[in-house]
């Protein structure tokens, strides 16, 4: 059994633009279909299979719920492998990183609450303005290389706001 | 009326033949059974009408007292009784000493470095005290329902890790119970209030109970109940408030802390009345040998102040990790005798700010949840109307040592199960031929900090320089949320897996002695128990193959491929006739492998049947 697309298994167009209230209305009717509990009293061959095609279909649900999991599985829908870990050429967008990380360290140091919730504001509107700008570049073959820097600073910012949750966490005492 | 009865997958061709199900919440303090009788669920009581089975077991020589009798001895006989076990489960005797509190038993390393209790009956491992409750607690169902049970739903608390849900299930074998489901005790409780009051949206789970803390959060939409979050702390809970008086106690009274057990017991139920009371009353008098005091709600509360506060970061914690604000919940729903304490209500209510719900008894909720769960998953519940599903989450990260002691993630926490995730790693040296995985559970960064599930070595690796090889180890946790972890070399094809059997669980030799053991004391008769199972077994396998073949056979199947599936149930069939329960077990083998096609083929139609049916409803709309 082969994994089908993670749009397809959705009934879905590959797209960046997904309509998240559907996506979930289809992911919790799919789950009621194959989800291990409804296999409870079937033969272990039935539940071996009902637990592989759950995983696959939360793993796929996953995916296409987070903006940068999306974009990155979208490049890869459209051509060559990506490596997780590479050296970003992206001068301007380094930058950018140092100020974003440098505040960080200020607000965990001065523990300003106000600070971290203004913070997560514009750490939101930057996301939301990546995912505009990727939104109308990734289908392009000419902007491929765009697409995927942009990709990759979606990525940073993802992991910038699990590090905001941590440090909030952390002033949490 | 339809001329062909159409049957779902799983489901068994006789519909109205009701399948025995209970749901049961394996307490610290207490436990209960309960089950769903003419469409409603409650607990199943005694001869004497009590629900409530205290979780304490006494042992003699020759038998075993479980509940009221057990736990009104916890003084006079402080070593063969034991209280409190769920906070021993999947612990080794580091854990124990590390639980901060004086337990009154003896302890004995096993082989396993599991504690093992020092009893007048012998030595007793916290899985063997725990099938001890869940046994009476069998006896009960089937008294009251009149039949043997299919199986039952046991809950732990959301926050158990991997060993102390292994545990749980050990137990439960040994007490002679199938397992349907290990089920989150707060998603048990939002299944009783959900589907009660029909609610949508978001909703908080506080269940604070006798040894555990749990949070969830959750999402109910339409008869789904999604957890996007949960959190906790799986040593928190009543007991907790008890030591504190104690403490307090000792400290006031200038006694020495380096109590007897029979001592140390008196102590702790002095407390745990204090705190009943408190519950009342703004004052209460508080007794211990001679000396004498009054303890005030101001007081108590004082006392229980840091550990209300650690619930409460714990329940911020949860809302972050759900991606939503503590203003988006709609309702918050108390569980666990411990949420009857005034300031833990107070503390809840301000910090969700709004009233939490506690129209369900807070003592029965989770076993209600539980079994109507259970009539779900037997399959009772099929063709009326929407079904429940429970999408739950792992509870704590799930990832591998890396070079440098560090841990990294496989799976993060907040992850919906099941689930199935590889990572690739490669060799660090010249010619490495084996490598150490090390599976570990935990927030934190240092492998130190973490809890050690399992280790196992992948071994026959090709020699190749450092960094060619490339081995994949794949993660995979069940509905139950047990790991199974296992590793391949892709280059040579080199595999090896282990169902994850943690380092304070039990060996397999252990749980063999002990399942040898239960069935003397219980007096059954073991080979006519086994041979009724497998009896069992090849008839469920039998009913399925038999509906499948109704609903899809023509669709799905060559001619030739029904013939074979049909030669081999004739010879099941006949086989079931005789007693001889090794060609019954390999016969019920043989039909699943010729039919393992077919029921991979009728999933994926499933799959697209579901989809297809969507869009004819979104047509007519």
């Amino acid at each position: 059994m082969g994994s089908p697309c993670h749009f397809a298994l959705f009934d879905l167009q590959p797209d960046f633009r997904v309509d998240l209230d559907l996506l979930a209305a289809r992911y919790r009717e799919l789950a009621r279909h194959v989800h291990p509990d409804r296999f409870a009293d079937a033969a272990e061959r039935e539940q071996r299979l009902a637990l592989e095609q759950s995983a696959q279909l939360n793993e796929a649900y996953q995916v296409l719920r987070s903006a940068p999991q999306r974009a990155r599985y979208l490049l890869t829908l459209r051509g060559a492998e990506l490596p997780l870990e590479v050296t970003v050429q992206d001068g301007e967008f380094l930058l950018q990183q140092m100020h974003w990380r440098e505040e960080l360290e200020d607000l965990q140091d001065s523990a300003d609450l106000a600070g971290v919730a203004s913070f997560k504001r514009r750490l939101k509107a930057a996301q939301d303005e990546l995912n505009e700008s990727f939104a109308v570049c990734w289908d392009d073959p000419q902007q491929r290389e765009q697409a995927e820097r942009l990709m990759r600073r979606m990525q940073f910012l993802d992991k910038l706001s699990f590090e905001v949750r941590q440090l909030e966490e952390r002033l949490d005492d | 009326m339809a001329l062909l009865q159409i049957a779902e997958p799983g489901q068994s061709p006789q519909p109205h033949q009701r399948r025995l199900a209970v749901g049961i919440d394996l307490g610290t303090t207490n436990s209960l059974v309960a089950a769903v009788r003419s469409g409603l669920s409650a607990p199943l009581a005694d001869e004497s009408g009590a629900v409530i089975v205290p979780s304490a077991v006494r042992y003699f020589a020759d038998h075993v007292v479980v509940g009221e009798p057990a736990k009104a001895a916890a003084s006079s006989d402080p070593l063969n009784t034991v209280l409190s076990v769920k906070r021993l489960m999947g612990r080794g005797l580091e854990d124990v000493k590390q639980l901060g509190e004086q337990l009154p038993y003896r302890f004995v390393a096993g082989e396993s470095h599991m504690p093992f209790i020092d009893t007048v009956q012998g030595l007793k491992s916290p899985v063997e005290v725990s099938a001890d409750i869940l046994r009476v607690l069998r006896q009960r169902a089937e008294a009251a329902l009149g039949g043997e049970l299919v199986g039952a739903v046991i809950t732990v608390p959301a926050y158990f890790d991997d060993a102390q849900r292994q545990a749980t299930k050990d137990a439960a074998r040994l007490a002679g119970l199938s397992v349907l489901r290990l089920l989150n005790e707060p998603t048990a409780a939002a299944v009783a209030y959900g589907l009660d009051q029909q609610a949508e949206g978001l909703v908080a789970i506080y269940d604070l109970g006798g040894g555990t803390f749990d949070i969830s959060i959750l999402r109910l939409t339409g008869g789904v109940f999604e957890v996007l979050a949960t959190g906790g702390d799986s040593a928190l809970g009543g007991d907790d408030f008890d030591h504190a008086i104690a403490g307090w106690t000792v400290e006031q009274a200038g006694i020495s802390s380096d109590l007897d057990p029979t001592q140390q017991r008196l102590l702790l139920e002095a407390a745990c009345a204090a705190k009943e009371a408190l519950t009342k009353h703004a004052e209460t008098q508080l007794s211990y040998g001679d000396w004498q005091a009054s303890l005030s709600r101001a007081q108590f509360n004082a006392l229980i102040e840091p550990m209300v506060a650690r619930s409460l970061k714990a329940c911020r914690r949860a809302v972050r990790d759900a991606q939503i604000e503590l203003e988006d919940i709609k309702a918050v729903v108390m569980v666990g005798g411990s949420t009857r304490v005034p300031r833990v209500r107070a503390a809840v209510a301000e910090l969700f700010g709004r009233e939490p719900l506690t129209d369900i008894d807070p003592d029965q909720v989770v076993a209600i949840g539980a079994a109507i769960q259970a009539d779900t998953l037997a399959g009772n519940q099929r063709g009326q109307g929407e079904e429940l599903l429970l999408l739950d989450v792992i509870p704590l990260s799930l990832g591998l040592e890396t070079m440098g002691g560090l841990m990294e993630k496989v799976i993060p926490r907040n992850t919906t199960i099941p689930v199935a995730r590889a990572q690739e790693f490669t060799t660090y040296k010249d010619g490495q031929t084996a490598m150490l995985i090390h599976v570990l559970q935990g927030e934190r960064e240092l492998i130190s900090d973490c809890r050690s599930l399992a280790r196992f070595e992948l071994r026959g690796i090709p020699p190749m320089v450092a960094g060619a090889a490339k081995i994949r180890v794949t993660f995979q946790v069940d509905a139950d949320g047990l790991l199974s972890v296992s590793a391949r070399e892709l280059v040579s094809g080199v595999e090896a897996s282990i169902q994850v059997k943690p380092s304070y669980g039990l060996t397999d030799g252990e749980i063999a002695r002990m399942l040898k053991d239960s069935f003397q004391n219980a007096g059954e008769d073991k080979v006519a128990r086994v041979l009724r199972e497998q009896q069992v077994d090849a008839q469920r396998l039998l009913e399925a193959v038999e509906a499948a073949l109704l609903a899809d056979g023509e669709r799905l199947l060559e001619a030739d491929e029904r013939l074979a599936i049909e030669a081999q149930m004739q010879q099941l069939r006949e086989l079931m006739a005789g007693n001889d329960g090794l060609a019954i077990e390999q016969q019920t083998k043989r039909l699943t492998q010729v039919t393992d096609a077919f029921a991979a083929r009728r999933l994926d139609a499933t799959v697209k049947a579901a989809l297809a049916g969507r869009s004819l409803n979104e047509i007519e709309e």
